[in-house]
């Protein structure tokens, strides 16, 4: 957990903020805090934007600029005269305690979620910003209590807002309207994470959120557990399902689409390019359970007669991701498997030799096999890749080592776990 | 590309069927049946199910011993004010992915949420050790001495809930409330009047005196408890149940609380078969009911009584720490989830050893006061309800919450006049425990 020792500046708490008295300019009490606003955004800590209260039994818009000071128990106004404006939500503007207190938020360098239990703000770069959250017992003892008490109750440690990403998808102005860069800085599994132990709708706005990347939004579902992969496609047209199809590796997408209701396969099958339907059709076609259903059909694979710079272009050439290039698959000539060698040994070899006379023999399990029988030859062989072939032993696709570690991970294991569990 | 090993069909039927992650080997037909009715059996299920714990039993067996059927027409008042309450927990559970303590805490704040949690733990704490009293005296009947009985129970309640995976746990909730058929066949094995029982439940025969009327109210107390709403949403939430699934979710709800209601009314009509018909009319204990019935319904009946109560008190043994454990987890933002391990989730399995160990433990101190423990409990849980039902029924309308998803304009009055009726019925339950209990 990241928390950081109190910053210089006095550290405010906004428990002790709100409730308190909306004073002016001679010390005259005005009305009542109900609340505070905050811009998100550009600035790494928001900035107080404005202060919502009550006076006279109307509730009233108070800008930022009008207030001199924001202490506990207590808001001072620059002025002795108040202008009485409604509140509007201006866009990236959330209330603290209606908006932030309370909810759920993200934080980022433990890629977690986590329960706002006390908002801190403190005067930092000349005016009054939000610094962080403190998610702990002090806070929430702070809240639970009659405000003389909560007064004594001190600073801890705080996750600073560096940190922290707040959902906002329930405040009705700011929905799409805040970006939440810090989500960049986390792994699409971890995003995967998140987005699986958050509700619904959280975890809609974690996704919306990497949408910008469709390459990231891409990895985040191939990450994502085949439940909440079909929870989050059925709200989306046949378009934006076949986007994300497109940019996920094969094996992966062909998976998804085994979830998905049949009708809809097809619809979603006729948007994708031509190259990637003709794949996925033939992947769609073996069980689910078996080599033929985990394989990818990204391989490359040569003729024995190929030279050491023939296989080093085709490589180059493909699009496959690295982890199926790691090893290459020689044929002899009637197209049956004949060999195998890692790109290393190919890079490593004298220019002159043909690739049949370098590889190796190739292990490889037939389209049939069972889950078990590719894990048990991957680990014998200490293979990272291995070869799938059909009944006459031509290869017909590639299972590589992530996809048999996500399938024999213990389920517990999967998810790292939040607040007061295995930190 | 080489023609396919398997059919094309059978390979994508295979992964409709079976959802998830690909098994290592498919399985047959039969247990993919077996497991697709597991799903209809789920949370909702559970949840009324539990509420024909120990207590639920001997206040159903009084009702019974005391007016025979002149009690069933209410069964049917009560079933529908629980399935308007379950299914607003259930819907809440799917719509927003988040539990009752969740949305207390995000909706009304820190000391509301504080406030139920508590309530909730004391509550919880108090029905948990009336489980083990309960345990203890089913198997008291089979004549195995408690002081064996309630920690062996105890233990396997424990391992269950914390050493198993969510699926399993929830099955072996569901294959609990077998021993709830028990109560059916006794009924029949007690040859009860059928004409009569028909004419009770269509004609409610109401007497104004305050015997009626106070277990009139503790039976809606005993069927309609504030665990059960909490436990519902936190279990479709856990179960993973989205919007999508809100009909079936609905469904389960709906019948589940028939089921459990249904039981409750075969009780009834097993007492009145043979208690009230032999005048034999003062019933303490779930236990006393049992062994009541030897004379006039024979040895069976009393097995059979035995079995069902055994049943349910291992049910509600084991979900009353839960529900308290995921209104603590969720309120103060633990990691939560019966699927999690004591590593993982150690507040979440904490709070669930401590209630079942002081359970168990208090349940074998002899000399403890379990009538006034029952006393005490009860006027927790009549507390709390109003209050649960009332955050229950202004959630379930919040159309920012609820989205398309929330209560519509009539069923609004219905679930407001259900809420307000039963919370009254609740506060009267106070009234009437105290003064019963300090003999006013």
């Amino acid at each position: 957990m990241s928390a950081v020792a109190p910053p210089q500046p006095r550290i405010l708490h906004l428990s002790l903020v709100v409730g308190g008295d909306l004073v002016d300019g001679g010390g005259g009490r005005l009305g009542e805090v109900d609340d505070l606003i905050v811009r998100l955004g550009e600035d790494e800590y928001p900035p107080v934007s404005g202060v919502l209260a009550t006076v006279a039994g109307r509730q009233v818009f108070v800008p930022a600029d009008q207030i001199a000071e924001v202490e506990h128990g207590r808001v001072t106004l620059r002025t002795i005269r108040l202008d009485l404006k409604p509140f509007e939500r201006r866009p990236q503007e959330v209330l603290l305690k209606g908006d932030v207190l309370d909810r759920q938020l993200i934080n980022v360098d433990g890629a977690r979620l986590v329960r706002a239990n006390e908002i801190e703000l403190a005067r930092l770069e000349g005016w009054y910003r939000v610094v962080g959250v403190d998610i702990g017992l002090r806070g929430f003892a702070r809240r639970l209590l009659p405000r003389a008490l909560a007064r004594n109750v001190g600073s801890g440690t705080f996750l600073d807002w560096g940190s922290v990403e707040p959902f906002t998808g329930h405040v009705p102005t700011v929905r799409l309207r805040v970006p939440h860069p810090k989500l960049a800085r986390l792994h699409p599994a971890q995003l995967a994470d998140l987005v699986e132990a958050a509700s619904h709708r959280e975890g809609e706005e974690i996704i919306q959120a990497v949408g910008h990347d469709p390459e990231l939004e891409a990895d985040l579902f191939e990450e994502l557990e085949a439940g909440h992969q079909v929870e989050f496609l059925e709200e989306r047209t046949d378009a934006e399902v076949a986007a994300v199809l497109a940019r996920m590796e094969s094996d992966d997408a062909a998976d998804l689409l085994g979830e998905l209701a049949e009708e809809r396969r097809e619809q979603v099958l006729d948007l994708l390019p031509p190259v990637q339907r003709r794949r996925l059709r033939a992947l769609l076609g073996f069980d689910p359970a078996t080599a033929g259903g985990l394989m990818s059909p990204d391989f490359v694979c040569v003729y024995s007669q190929a030279t050491r710079d023939e296989v080093l272009e085709r490589v180059r050439g493909s699009g496959h991701p690295a982890e199926v290039l790691a090893w290459v698959f020689v044929m002899n000539a009637r197209r049956r498997l004949g060999g195998a060698v890692q790109l290393a040994d190919v890079l490593r070899a004298d220019p002159a030799l043909r690739v049949g006379e370098i590889a190796g023999a190739a292990q490889r399990v037939h389209a049939e096999a069972d889950l078990e029988e590719v894990a048990r030859l991957m680990t014998d062989f200490d293979l990272t890749v291995v070869a799938v072939t059909d009944e006459d032993d031509r290869l017909v696709g590639v299972i590589t080592v992530d996809d048999v570690l996500e399938l024999v991970l213990p389920k517990g294991w999967r998810r790292r776990f939040g607040l007061f569990g295995e930190d | 590309m080489a023609a396919p090993v398997r059919a094309v069909l059978a390979g994508i039927r295979d992964r409709v069927a079976h959802g998830r992650r690909p098994r290592l080997r498919p399985r047959n037909r039969a247990t993919a049946r077996l497991l697709t009715l597991f799903a209809f059996l789920g949370p909702g299920l559970i949840a009324a199910n539990a509420g024909n714990d120990a207590g639920g039993i001997a206040t159903y067996a009084s009702v019974g011993a005391k007016y025979g059927y002149d009690l069933l027409w209410m069964m049917v008042v009560i079933t529908v004010s629980l399935i308007v309450v379950q299914e607003m927990a259930a819907r809440m559970g799917a719509v927003t992915g988040k539990g009752l303590a969740e949305l207390i805490r995000e909706q009304y704040g820190v000391r509301w949420a504080a406030f139920s949690t508590a309530a909730v733990l004391v509550a919880n704490l108090g029905i948990c050790i009336s489980e083990f009293v309960g345990i203890g005296a089913a198997l008291g009947l089979a004549h195995v001495p408690r002081y064996a009985s309630v920690p062996i129970a105890a233990a396997v309640v424990w391992l269950l809930v914390v050493g198993g995976s969510y699926r399993l746990a929830e099955r072996v909730f569901v294959l609990m409330t077998i021993p709830f058929f028990a109560y059916p066949v006794a009924a029949i094995l007690a040859h009860p009047h059928w004409g009569s029982v028909g004419h009770a439940i269509v004609a409610p025969h109401v007497q104004l005196t305050s015997g009626y009327l106070f277990l009139f109210i503790a039976t809606a107390g005993t069927t309609i408890t504030p665990f059960m709403q909490l436990y519902v949403q936190s279990a479709v939430v856990e179960r993973g149940i989205g919007p999508d699934e809100l009909n079936a979710e609905r469904a389960e709800v709906v019948s589940g609380s028939i089921f459990a209601n249904l039981v409750a009314c075969f009780i009834i009509i097993a007492t009145g078969a043979t208690l009230y018909v032999h005048h034999e009319r003062n019933i303490g204990t779930a236990a006393d009911a049992a062994k009541a019935l030897v004379p006039f319904a024979g040895r069976y009946a009393e097995v059979l009584f035995a079995i069902g109560l055994l049943g349910a008190s291992l049910l509600a043994a084991a979900i009353l720490p839960v529900t308290a454990a995921y209104v603590i987890s969720e309120t103060f933002g633990f990691e939560k989830g019966i699927s999690r391990r004591p590593r993982q989730a150690p507040v979440f399995v904490g709070v669930i050893t401590t209630l079942i160990a002081i359970g168990t433990i208090v349940a074998l101190l002899p000399g403890v006061p379990v009538i006034g423990l029952l006393v005490a409990v009860q006027v927790v849980n009549g507390a709390l309800l109003p209050v649960t039902l009332f955050f229950v029924w202004r959630l379930a309308s919040n159309r920012e919450l609820m989205g398309e998803h929330a209560n519509g304009r009539t069923f609004n009055v219905l679930a407001g006049a259900t809420v307000l009726a039963t919370s009254g019925l609740s506060i009267a339950l106070i009234a009437v425990t105290f003064g019963g209990f300090f003999g006013l």
